[in-house]
């Protein structure tokens, strides 16, 4: 399904709902066959924008274009766009079979069609069988499976996925985006999914458009968000980043430094910001820390706050010395190597692990 | 040890006043019916013995007959009517703008603060002032009027019910607001709107005050018992009456046992997932 109707434009949308501004000026282009996360905290309007692609609601301004036609003021039921919602939303009144065999119903499909699509969408969610259970009798994973197939039987060139995994246990939301991963790779279908779960964010996307305050913050590849995060929300909000206020200076030798504190760093390479203030994006896994005065290598003074085992190391929260700040750091750990609470450290990086960002003086 | 007494005292006494209570009501009714199986005319204890008499008499009277039909058709005519229009009436106000359904929500439950004298009355006016000749129709009409709010009432609490993320899936899938009505809330919800059209079917086949403005020259049940009372008192009256409440307690029999079977899908479609709003 690689033709043009896979392509989703969101051409200039706005949306208000009475004096608030859900959606300010959103303009994306989605390819045919990509999968495309809206990720943002609740309430930052990437569901209102889900909903205006489905039809649910008609946007204050903007044009939504499903391959080459505008279908902003086409109704929900007569776009070639399908959504699976948070919650199930199964008919009740129907079973499994006749749940998926409901859209091909509508649509006056015969029926020996029906009989064989329902079979292979069931089949496609791992459900083959299903077909006479009663949609109480399923787990809530099933449940979401079926409303997977229920849009699938259709072979829309558009899903739109509202958090479908959010009411799920971690255990089957993580084998849920397995499945999903590889139903979209067998149908080729264009996936916009919605989620404030960075994680599932990262994990499922081609592409992750990063909403604040109806606003998009950034649009890139997973890697490009979590490497090289454009704003300091996407910095917090994709991967936890620490970012922290610094100075940036010119040193004696003619390299960039940067100034935390008492303390000077080198800048990160190719940080575009010659001098004056700005944001130093650092992940926790970028960090290392060693007891005070231990190591030879240059860094900032700071003192243990929390620690917490993460199986695979040691999660730090670390006041940095003479001032406000609260670093996380992600250590990886030999057994029995955990810092002492209360003590201080020296925190380190690698010039190229953090990246800097434009900060405003006065917004300190 | 003082606690648990005291409560299985408040308890027995709870339990003495409802006893009462249910005596109270149930008692005098009880009496109606007993002495519609009475050998003799006579209406007080002691009860002589017992005949089926006054029930031959009843269904002879060719007045009885033709006051059990008009009441019939009535009836039926306004709970169809009732049923059609107080569907899509609920269906618009549980699905309409927020602010919009509060305001036309109290005007179509209005109806209900009125007594049922004013409602005969203004109908009465109503209809005398626009020059329609009273019959059976314009009691419809009334009955419909009267009938109405509470058919909305329950309706539209089962609607409100519905999960609007299911009709949404509907929309979704391609179905337009009609076929979304007629295959996805209609089958949900049809026991409820199956229980309140025989609600309304009740509270019309025994309506007596507004019938009593807004009638022509012919009878229903209700006013030919009244008229019977009037003439003379015999234990015909008590079987007409006993009739009615077998018919009227029938019907909200089934009326309760769709709403029961309802809430009890319900119950069961509790899905394994729930999702704070």
């Amino acid at each position: 399904m690689s033709d043009d109707q896979g392509r989703l434009i969101i051409d200039a949308v706005s949306h208000r709902y009475g004096r608030v501004a859900a959606l300010r000026d959103i303009t994306l282009a989605v390819e045919p066959g990509e999968f495309v996360t809206l990720l943002g905290p609740s309430g930052c309007g990437k569901t209102t924008l889900l909903r205006i692609v489905a039809g649910f609601v008609q946007p204050s301004a903007g044009r939504i274009l499903l391959g080459a036609r505008d279908v902003t003021r086409v109704p929900p039921h007569r776009r070639p766009v399908n959504t699976v919602f948070q919650r199930p939303a199964l008919f009740p009144h129907l079973d499994v079979g006749e749940n998926v065999a409901f859209g091909l119903r509508v649509s006056g499909v015969p029926e020996s069609e029906i009989v064989r699509r329902v079979g292979d969408a069931l089949a496609l969610v791992r459900l083959d069988g299903y077909e006479r259970r009663r949609s109480h009798e399923l787990s809530g994973g099933q449940m979401q499976r079926v409303a997977l197939a229920r849009v699938l039987v259709g072979r829309p060139c558009v899903l739109l996925l509202d958090e479908p995994l959010s009411a799920l246990d971690l255990a089957i939301r993580l084998e849920m985006e397995v499945e999903l991963r590889r139903v979209h790779r067998e149908t080729g279908a264009t996936f916009v999914y919605v989620t404030h779960d960075q994680r599932e964010a990262l994990a499922l996307s081609d592409r992750i458009v990063v909403f604040n305050q109806g606003r998009v913050e950034q649009v890139g590849t997973p890697q490009e968000i979590y490497h090289a995060p454009a704003s300091p929300f996407a910095a917090r909000f994709v991967g936890d980043a620490n970012v922290i206020p610094v100075e940036v200076a010119r040193a004696s030798d003619g390299n960039t430094t940067i100034i935390v504190g008492g303390g000077r760093m080198p800048a990160p390479r190719g940080a575009g910001i010659a001098s004056g203030p700005a944001w130093l994006v650092l992940r926790p896994e970028a960090i290392r820390l060693s007891p005070a005065g231990a190591g030879a290598a240059p860094g900032l003074l700071g003192s243990i706050e929390d620690c917490a085992f993460r199986g695979a190391g040691h999660a730090y929260r670390i006041a940095l010395a003479g001032r406000q700040d609260v670093l996380k750091a992600e250590v990886a750990a030999a057994p029995g190597a955990q810092l002492p609470l209360g003590s201080t450290v020296t925190i380190h990086w690698d010039a190229a692990a953090g990246a800097l960002l434009q900060r405003e003086p006065e917004k300190q | 040890m003082g606690e648990l007494m005291q409560g299985s005292l408040r308890s027995a006494t709870a339990g003495a006043v409802t006893v009462l209570a249910v005596l109270f009501l149930v008692l005098p009714l009880a009496v109606v019916v007993l002495f519609s199986f009475h050998e003799t005319a006579s209406l007080s204890f002691p009860f002589t013995g017992f005949s089926l008499r006054w029930y031959e008499s009843v269904f002879a009277s060719a007045e009885f007959r033709e006051a059990t039909k008009n009441s019939l058709i009535v009836a039926t005519a306004v709970s169809a009517t009732t049923l059609v229009l107080g569907s899509l009436a609920a269906y618009g106000l549980s699905r309409s703008d927020s602010r919009v359904r509060d305001a036309l929500a109290l005007i179509f439950f209005l109806p209900i603060t009125l007594p049922g004298l004013f409602l005969g009355l203004g109908l009465l006016v109503f209809f005398v002032g626009i020059d329609i000749k009273l019959s059976l129709a314009t009691v419809a009409i009334a009955h419909f009027v009267y009938v109405l709010p509470y058919f909305l009432l329950i309706a539209k609490a089962a609607l409100d019910r519905m999960d609007p993320a299911i009709e949404e899936a509907a929309a979704d899938l391609g179905a337009g607001p009609w076929t979304v009505f007629f295959r996805v809330t209609v089958p949900q919800v049809w026991p409820v709107l199956a229980g309140a059209t025989s609600l309304a079917f009740a509270l019309s086949f025994d309506e007596f005050v507004i019938t009593f403005f807004v009638i022509g020259p012919q009878s229903t049940l209700p006013l030919y018992i009244w008229s019977g009372l009037r003439r003379t008192i015999d234990p015909s009256i008590n079987t007409i009456s006993t009739l009615l409440m077998v018919v009227t307690l029938a019907l909200f029999a089934i009326a309760f046992a769709f709403t029961l079977r309802t809430e009890r899908r319900r119950d069961r479609a509790v899905p394994a997932l729930q999702v704070p709003a």
